[in-house]
């Protein structure tokens, strides 16, 4: 457009103009609504959180006033807490064997619909593999408690079978927490998982067989390097909520199962006050660099297998 | 004695309802050229899979090199495949992409590493082994895939429509290119193709297909001026003009009015109802009656459409309501003629070519 034409516009129009070309402006249409959002409820709390782990509110009569200083103290109390550092370990055990449990079951079936199945019947298969996701968590979690009982479905099915005698002790122990959270989490490594097979363009395994790939080399070589995206999605989006978690571990589980998730809920819930919320707030901050630092690791480090492979 | 790469006997592909290759037998020679040419849906994606293996025909078989393979999956095959949307592995660069088939078979580093350098120099493309495949232009994809089909030293190396996403100007160096490389690495090729100027210009041999069905096989001079049927004459070339009648014998055919033609002879033809085609840069046009011996038919000018390298007229005659005339355009004195003029329209009986008359001759889809 020439410089004349430009002149010649309207008035209104150039602030039109100016605006469409504003870059500034466009990031706060954009962005702020979520930013603000965030700011609100995560940022603010986050801050709060951090300033009651190093000991900067003191609790008068029901109200806490702030008093500036810093103070290891809650911090020192968290790491000295019996059993702090197993409980820790255990954590980190749960979530990582549920990312495993969840990779081998969904794997398979995502493979399945999202590349063998007919296309008109592919919505519907996802659909059912997702159905038990709609009950709410709660009710979910709790119902199995009655499968994994004693006398329950899964025990009663294995004696019926004759497989064992006595019924096998779930509930309590580890076994149980992992199956739950495995259950529980599931659809969350399926669902990535399934977004990049389905995409997965069948055309490059063709392509690899005509170039002497056998099906399993061609599945090494090819599916499972580009399928990566949604093992390395699916694997945080179930390993972030599975190292926090205290639900499973409280309704399914028992003494043993103590996690960082049950911790920080009885430091708060139960225990309370200031030294509750405080060492609360600490082992909650210590949680989220743990995770901030893993799935850095894991990105950096599945990333490049990615790239190479 | 004749060696074949390719074999195909009577084969059948059915899709459901769709019968996507119908009877197909064809003999592909040794580092011949062989490209597979027809409309859209006509089958030519689906054959050539079958011969790669990525496609069970239902009845008949394949060979390659007088080997029955039907029964071998693909991967056991010596065939290199280049795909329509080319399949590169986007998450390899180019030099893994090439090297990915020498991997499977097991060569050493060194052996790859040199492999690789020497087919990059054939497709043109040396240093770029470490480029990333979405850094590449369209026509340097084009290559890779060649590339990486050609380094395994296949037999018989398949290509489906595999300049259908380039621009005009580097399909035609594409094409020029793959006709050198093909001389260079004297591999068979099978060329899918809708573009008949791409089968022309590179073909040694050229199977026109139609709703499954081969048409003819022929080479690409042959397929132009002795077509075998009505759907090969009006898909091969620019355009043709048909004429209806009976014809009689003795190189005599007699068009709709009762006038007589001199064509050329068709012995299966004798006596039955037929259709001469003739291609428009075969007529000449002139405003005075030609000497006797030739054919003539008066006409009068309805379109005229100066073209650049031609003229394009349009002629009502009493033999046929619209007879296209290509007239080269040689000199600038030429004469042109207006709408309405009288004119003359002459042609060398072997011109006019006697083909079975079809009562709904299957319509032939043209693109690009
Ligand atoms: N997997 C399939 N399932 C069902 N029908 C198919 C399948 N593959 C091909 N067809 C049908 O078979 C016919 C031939 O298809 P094919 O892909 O071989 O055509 P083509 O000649 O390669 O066409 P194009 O030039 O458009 O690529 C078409 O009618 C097509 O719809
Ligand atoms: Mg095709």
């Amino acid at each position: 457009m020439s410089r004349l034409e430009e002149e010649r516009k309207p008035f209104h129009i150039k602030i039109l103009d100016r605006i469409r070309a504003s870059k500034l402006l466009k990031i706060i249409v954009l962005l702020a609504p979520a930013s603000i959002f965030l700011a609100i409820f995560f940022f603010s709390p986050f801050i709060i959180a951090l300033m009651y782990s190093f000991n900067m509110f003191k609790q008068v009569v029901y109200t806490y006033v702030f008093v500036p200083r810093i103070s290891l103290e809650y911090y020192i109390r968290l790491l000295d807490f019996p059993g702090i550092f197993v409980t820790m370990q255990r954590s980190f055990y749960y979530a990582i064997v549920t990312v495993i449990l969840t990779l081998l079951l969904s794997y398979p079936a995502a493979y399945y619909i999202g590349f063998k199945l007919d296309p008109k019947y592919k919505s519907t298969a996802v659909l059912l593999f997702i159905i038990p996701f709609w009950v709410n968590f709660l009710l979910r979690t709790y119902s199995m408690k009655f499968v994994l009982h004693d006398e329950g479905l899964v025990n009663t099915l294995l004696m019926t079978l004759g497989l064992i005698k006595e019924p096998i002790r779930f509930l309590g122990t580890d076994l149980a927490v992992i199956i739950v959270m495995a259950y529980d989490y599931m659809f969350l490594m399926f669902l990535p998982l399934y977004g990049v097979l389905e995409k997965l363009d069948k055309e490059l395994l063709e392509a690899a067989a005509t170039l002497g790939a056998s099906p399993y080399k061609t599945f090494l070589k090819v599916t499972l390097p580009l399928s990566s995206p949604g093992i390395i999605a699916g694997s945080l989006l179930v390993f972030i909520p599975a190292v926090g978690e205290f639900i499973i571990p409280m309704l399914v589980g028992g003494v043993n199962t103590t996690t960082l998730g049950t911790l920080i809920y009885s430091f708060f819930i139960t225990v309370r006050g200031e030294a509750g919320w405080g060492i609360g707030s600490a082992a909650g901050l210590i949680y989220i660099i743990f995770i901030m630092v893993l799935s850095y690791l894991y990105i950096k480090l599945v990333g490049a297998e990615v790239q190479f492979g | 004695m004749i060696k074949y790469s390719v074999e195909l006997e009577n084969i059948t592909k059915r899709f459901g309802q769709v019968v996507a290759v119908n009877n197909v037998s064809l003999r592909i020679k040794e580092n011949e050229f062989f490209s597979l040419l027809g409309p859209s849906g006509c089958g030519k994606t689906t054959t050539l899979r079958i011969i790669a293996g990525l496609e069970k025909p239902d009845t008949g078989v394949v060979k390659l090199h007088g080997q029955d393979v039907t029964y071998i999956p693909t991967h056991k095959r010596n065939i290199g495949m280049v795909f329509q949307h080319l399949a590169l592995f986007p998450h390899m660069d180019v030099y893994e992409n090439i090297a990915f088939g020498l991997r499977m078979r097991g060569f050493s580093d060194n052996d790859i590493s040199r492999r690789v350098k020497r087919m990059l120099e054939v497709v043109r493309l040396p240093g770029f082994e470490r480029r990333k495949i979405n850094q590449l232009s369209g026509g340097q994809q084009q290559r890779v895939a060649l590339a990486r089909a050609l380094v395994m030293e296949p037999e018989v190396l398949l290509l489906d429509e595999p300049l259908g996403a380039l621009d005009l100007k580097i399909r035609q160096e594409m094409m020029v290119e793959l006709k050198r490389i093909q001389r260079e690495v004297g591999t068979t090729f099978v060329y899918v193709t809708h573009d008949q100027n791409e089968a022309m210009v590179m073909s040694d041999r050229i199977a026109v297909m139609n709703e499954g069905v081969i048409q003819q096989v022929d080479s690409p001079d042959t397929i132009y001026m002795r077509p075998k049927n009505i759907f090969v004459a009006s898909f091969i070339g620019e355009q043709i003009n048909f004429i209806e009648g009976v014809y009689k014998g003795n190189q005599e055919f007699e068009a709709k009015g009762g006038m007589v033609l001199r064509v050329s002879d068709n012995p299966d033809a004798i006596n039955k109802k037929s259709v001469i085609a003739i291609r428009p840069e075969r007529i000449m046009i002139g405003d005075k009656a030609p000497p006797r011996g030739m054919n003539s038919v008066e006409g009068r000018v309805e379109m005229m459409v100066f073209k650049g390298s031609s003229i394009e007229y349009r002629i009502s005659a009493n033999i046929s309501d619209e007879i296209i005339v290509f007239v080269p355009n040689i000199s600038p004195t030429m004469k042109m003629y207006k709408i309405g003029e009288k004119v003359y329209l002459t042609w060398d009986p072997e011109a006019g070519i006697v083909l079975p008359f079809e009562s709904k001759p299957a319509e032939p889809r043209k693109i690009g």
